[in-house]
């Protein structure tokens, strides 16, 4: 699951990404006169004649930005985190892209304006895919599920101008030399795992990779199950664990995975010594929790498999489905069918594997120790670029500077790589900037001073400047998929541990009460979002759902969830809103406060019986006011200004909210010790060391059906210990019928997989087995389950807030979760390089800094 | 005298293997961070630490760190921040930025420091003194940081004096990299200054009313004569090993204000490769600024005996 998630972030980081890669040029570079001010060229898209506005080509645009670290390595087989794949994706490019939707790539839904979606148009591929899973099938049955004809096998038509800015002509064999090549074992390129695994993999890809090697295959990989492999005659000894993913062991000579066999123990170094499940074998996670009669079989088909054992020696040709049909026509056999959404997602992953052959065996280098290593895309001599960019100086820790790829195709191309200006109605290219230069800040204040004196494009405001700067009209909020919750911990077992622990002084002490019902629920509804967002992080809106406002259900139509009938009626619906009273679904939403301090009163008494009668509380004196105080702790990761802020607000807001009931200056937030920035906060909540913090997931932008797992799966739930999602039963009215499954259920059926109902029927509610309203009816129907929980109380919807340079504007203003605002690719100029200066000397002299 | 300074030189090597040992072990007792799940760089790792004896006793892991420096000067790969590089490689690259920088910083601080100390000695009990003595505390009360800060807000944001930010590149003694640099300098230099004027004012003062300058001063010299002849001779015995312990101190690096003027030193790569988990980096700037430590004070104290012929520790009698 947590590899589920990653590789869903990554897809959202790569739809990021490519978006900054969309399309093509920004100006035109096919004339060599050197002709300076504004001109107009033509170019054909279908038989229209379209007039381009070309940029002046004298002038320089430098695009300044910052971070807090650049990455030693681009590699595109290699990279592994966000600073990397930025500094990649200036010289790179795809096979596919996305472009916003304008009246030269209009969307399919006409009732789109421009610029509020995208479109997927061809890049470096001269064409849409052509199916040929047929044709395939029967060259290399083994490559296509037999009977299959449609949907596994395509070819990319590409472009004949592709060249790295080496010079090297690309061709579709250069893309086989750069799969053969991230499919070198010997270099165990990060990388590899996107070609070779997977649902949507490269078939074969998996047997190249892993030739003459074992490799632990989980059920599930195999999409297979316990049951299935026992009914198919496969042995129960046979059978392997993945103790690293499962228990966090690995045994002496360091392997994750171990036979069901092996009773060899393992210290386990997460249990003190002397404990419980100090030392456990292999066997014994098998028989207590995987096996036919453990305790966690719903793990099995996650963490229990066979050790695979690969042929040696296979070639490449007759293995991978991925080869060149001609010099400019590129197949790919994935080993699922897929189309659409997923089909381009596919070949743009794929197409980025293209390296400069000649130069990354260059780079490849034996170490001492026997591993391989490659320098490749680490330096500007090893860094080609097919992309809009190549890179010009480059150093460790300090600076990456790009300058315009003149050897890209795109500059060149009046088809995709235009765009129609909402503003003012003319045709432009793509990438007006001519520069981008990044340099390395470790220092917000410096940042800020750099950004004033019009040193930088952008500044991430912090809380600070927030108050000074968020009226800007250069200031740009940015809303994020995600809402965070405040997650209050029910885990019965802990809190009592906790309460029986000495120093816990039960007379004046308690900390059980937030286990009742009603004091969840008061709890929900003491605190007004709104003035939590302004007061302690302005750069948030409030939060009301399990789902953020940018997330995308639909990534063929780019539709947000929150923006459809039914998620609106599941927040109508758990909020309690009246929606006869409003003229429309949306003005009932707009309602929706979360924030309702008298029903706060009237649960907070109720709360106070159900804890007299639980023996939670007492009231010795028989006052109505409850004889202890309660501390809710929250789970602090690491301390900062923000995090003691934002406790405070809630202390404050929660004393309020229990004024005039018996709980009155009873309750209040506290903070525990920093616990870590990793999964400690979430362990401590977990396990009921701690009561409450803020958290959320990441991640899954376009994929809010994949995101119900991570509530509803027990290794990834925070709420694992104390609810159950296989145990919590949802009934829905799809097409008139009703069905009753477990949460989890939903959750698995929704995700493509089979599962039981009630009725006994098997159902599957996948992208390919049932349509979008359906699957959207079941999403806002486990949204409606999970906020009844009162476990994720719903309150803020992340963001940012930045201002933008005066020398740059969006092309639009609106924001997109995959277009964001079109990046560097519509990044628009108000002033050259020289101009600027020029802005930026006039205004410090009569201003001190530039007016923002 | 060479006893003597063979003895520190043994002791100091005793000390810096007491101290890496330390560290070294306290470095392996922690978790290795974790790799995701299917994590394909995990074979790799896996054979790297292998070699570097990962899961064998901490007593033979030392030995293996240990022959893996004296034989092949094999300091290990860097696993987080840049992966399968040499660490020191990757260290050496860092170096000259730190040395420039602090390099600079002395040149000036030095004579400035100790003039104003003279100046505050020989000034004594008058506005003057009490102007740098006072100037002198707050300077030295008041972290580098906070110079580095101001010096930034006014030189560079409001008065554009000088570029936010060290320039990038190796041309380390071009005009421009020079200017760029100023702001550290001075951030740097403010409390070096301070240091060396309350010494040299401290000692000065004291020589200044000691018996032999009256006697100097009765033999008919002149007080500049006395000053500069025996005065400042005979507090020099102090200042000078300060002196070269500065001196040594320069390829140290400052730690915050590399972050703050983007100064891609080693400075800046230590607190990285704390925050990144980089234990191998961690580990080899760990030796280093020990190394540094011991080495600043081995050449302080065996200068006293270079600078002032009366005293020789450790010498037979």
């Amino acid at each position: 699951m947590s590899n589920m998630k990653k590789i869903l972030s990554f897809i959202l980081a790569l739809m990021m990404l490519v978006s900054m890669l969309a399309a093509c040029a920004p100006k035109d570079d096919t004339g060599d006169d050197g002709t300076s001010g504004p001109a107009e060229s033509s170019g054909e898209q279908g038989k229209e004649e379209i007039k381009i506005t070309e940029f002046d080509k004298d002038k320089k645009y430098t695009y300044n930005s910052w971070q807090t670290g650049l990455s030693a390595n681009w590699n595109p087989h290699d990279y592994e985190d966000a600073n990397s794949s930025d500094q990649m994706s200036y010289l790179i490019d795809s096979f596919y892209t996305f472009a916003f939707n304008d009246e030269l790539h209009p969307m399919e839904d006409t009732s789109r304006t421009p610029f509020d979606g995208y479109v997927i148009i061809p890049s470096m591929a001269a064409g849409m895919p052509v199916d040929v899973t047929e044709e395939v099938a029967k060259e290399h049955p083994d490559w296509v599920p037999e009977g299959a004809t449609s949907g596994y096998a395509y070819a990319i038509p590409m472009r004949e101008d592709l060249y790295f800015d080496t010079g090297y002509h690309i061709t579709a064999n250069t893309y086989v030399e750069g799969m053969k090549r991230i499919l070198d074992y010997k270099f165990q390129n990060y990388r590899s795992t996107d070609v070779y695994s997977g649902t949507y993999g490269i078939a074969g890809a998996e047997d190249y990779f892993f030739q003459g090697h074992e490799n632990f295959k989980s059920f599930s990989d195999m999409g297979s199950s316990y049951d299935d492999y026992i009914a198919n005659g496969g042995k129960e000894e046979d059978i392997y664990i993945d103790i690293g993913g499962f228990w966090g062991i690995e045994t002496a000579d360091g392997k994750t995975y171990a036979s069901v066999t092996d009773d060899t123990m393992i210290r386990d170094p997460a249990v003190p010594e002397g404990a419980d499940e100090d030392y456990v074998s292999a066997k014994y996670l098998w028989d207590n929790y995987l096996g036919p009669n453990g305790v966690l079989t719903s793990y099995t088909p996650g963490y229990a498999g066979i050790l695979k054992s690969y042929p040696a020696n296979v070639a490449f040709e007759d293995t991978v489905g991925f080869y060149a049909k001609d010099e400019y026509t590129l197949v790919e056999v994935f080993k699922a069918s897929c189309s659409g959404f997923t089909l381009f997602y596919n070949a743009i992953q794929d197409s980025l594997i293209l390296v400069d052959p000649d130069i990354y065996d260059k780079c490849a280098t034996q170490q001492a120790d026997g591993t391989w290593a490659s320098t490749y895309m680490t330096s500007v001599e090893t860094s080609p670029s097919y992309g809009p960019y190549s890179l010009t100086d480059y150093q460790t820790d300090k600076v990456a500077h790009y300058s315009r790829n003149d050897k890209w195709y795109g500059y060149k191309d009046d088809v995709n790589n235009i765009y129609k200006d909402p503003t003012d109605g003319n045709v432009y290219r793509l990438y007006q900037t001519t520069d981008i230069d990044i340099q390395v800040l470790d220092s917000a204040a410096t940042a800020k001073n750099m950004f004033l004196a019009g040193e930088l494009a952008t500044y991430g405001l912090q809380a600070d400047d927030v108050d000074e700067y968020r009226n800007s009209e250069y200031c740009f909020n940015s809303p994020g998929p995600n809402v965070f919750f405040t997650l209050l911990t029910g885990n019965k077992d802990g809190l009592d541990a906790r309460e029986a622990a000495d120093g816990f002084d039960t007379s004046k002490e308690d900390i059980q009460t937030i286990l009742c019902p009603s004091f969840r629920k008061a709890f929900a509804v003491s605190f007004d979002r709104q003035a939590f967002c302004d007061e302690t992080s302005p750069q948030n809106i409030p939060g009301y759902g399990i789902f953020g406002t940018t997330i995308i259900y639909d990534p063929d139509t780019a539709a947000y969830y929150r923006d459809t009938d039914v998620a609106k009626k599941a927040l109508c619906d758990f909020y309690s809103v009246d929606t006869s009273k409003y003229s429309n679904l949306d003005d009932a939403v707009d309602s929706i406060t979360g924030f309702d301090p008298e029903a706060a009163k009237e649960l907070y008494t109720a709360a106070f019986q159900e804890s007299l009668d639980a023996g939670y509380i007492t009231d010795e004196d028989n006052d109505g006011k409850c004889d202890q105080t309660i501390t809710i702790m929250y789970a602090l990761s690491a301390e900062s200004d923000s995090m003691t802020r934002r406790i405070d607000w809630l202390d404050k807001a929660i004393v309020e909210a229990t004024k005039g009931t018996p709980f009155e200056n009873k309750v209040h937030v506290g903070k525990t010790a920093p616990l870590g920035s990793g999964s400690e906060f979430a362990d401590a909540l977990k396990a009921g060391s701690a009561d409450v913090c803020l958290a959320g997931w990441d991640g899954s932008a376009m994929d809010p059906y994949n995101l119900l797992t991570a509530y509803t799966h027990e290794d990834q739930a925070y709420a694992a210990e104390w609810y159950y999602p296989k145990q919590d039963m949802l009934t829905l009215t799809l097409d008139g019928k009703e069905i009753t499954m477990s949460v989890y259920d939903w959750a698995e059926a929704v995700t493509g997989n089979n599962t039981k109902a009630q009725d006994g029927k098997t159902y599957n509610f996948g992208t390919n087995d049932a349509d979008q309203e359906t699957r959207m009816q079941i999403l806002a129907g486990v949204e409606g389950k999970l906020l009844e929980t009162y476990t994720y109380i719903p309150f803020i919807n992340n963001g940012s807030l930045a201002l933008l340079s005066q020398k740059v504007y969006y092309v639009t203003d609106e924001y997109n979760a995959v277009m964001a605002r079109g990046g560097i690719a519509y990044l628009k100029y108000n002033y050259d390089d020289d101009a600027w200066k020029t802005f930026c000397d006039e205004q410090i002299a009569e201003h001190g800094m530039i007016q923002y | 005298m060479l006893k003597y300074t063979l003895q520190r030189i043994f002791y100091m090597f005793f000390v810096f293997m007491i101290i890496t040992f330390m560290s070294f072990i306290l470095i392996r007792m922690l978790p290795l961070p974790a790799l995701a799940p299917n994590d394909p760089h995990k074979e790799i790792l896996e054979i790297r630490r292998e070699a570097l004896g990962y899961n064998k006793p901490y007593l033979e892991q030392f030995w293996i760190f240990l022959r893996g420096i004296v034989t092949k000067w094999d300091w290990g790969t860097s696993e987080k921040l840049y992966i399968g590089r040499d660490v020191w490689q990757v260290f050496v690259e860092k170096l000259p930025a730190s040395m420039i920088v602090n390099f600079y910083s002395i040149l000036w601080t030095i004579p400035v420091g100790i003039a104003l100390g003279i100046v505050a000695a020989l000034k004594k009990n008058t506005w003057v003194d009490y102007t740098i003595s006072t100037l002198t505390m707050v300077v030295i009360s008041v972290p580098s940081f906070v110079y580095a800060f101001l010096i930034q807000y006014l030189l560079c944001f409001k008065w554009r004096l000088f570029p936010f930010v060290m320039k990038a590149g190796t041309d380390y003694f071009s005009w421009d990299m020079f200017v760029s640099i100023v702001p550290p300098i001075l951030a740097l230099s403010f409390g070096v200054i301070a240091g060396f004027c309350r010494t040299t004012r401290a000692e000065l003062t004291e020589v200044l009313t000691s018996e032999f300058m009256l006697l100097a001063r009765t033999k008919g010299l002149t007080k500049t004569q006395a000053t500069v002849r025996h005065a400042l001779r005979n507090c020099f015995v102090v200042v000078v090993p300060a002196i070269f312990g500065e001196f040594i101190g320069i390829i140290g690096g400052s730690l915050i204000i590399e972050r703050i003027f983007s100064i891609p030193g080693v400075g800046n790569l230590t607190i990285n490769a704390i925050n990144g988990l980089d234990y191998n980096i961690f580990m080899l700037s760990t030796c280093f600024y020990t190394a540094i430590g011991l080495a600043a004070g081995l050449v302080v104290d065996i200068s006293y005996g270079f600078i002032d012929p009366r005293i020789r520790m450790g010498s037979k009698k």
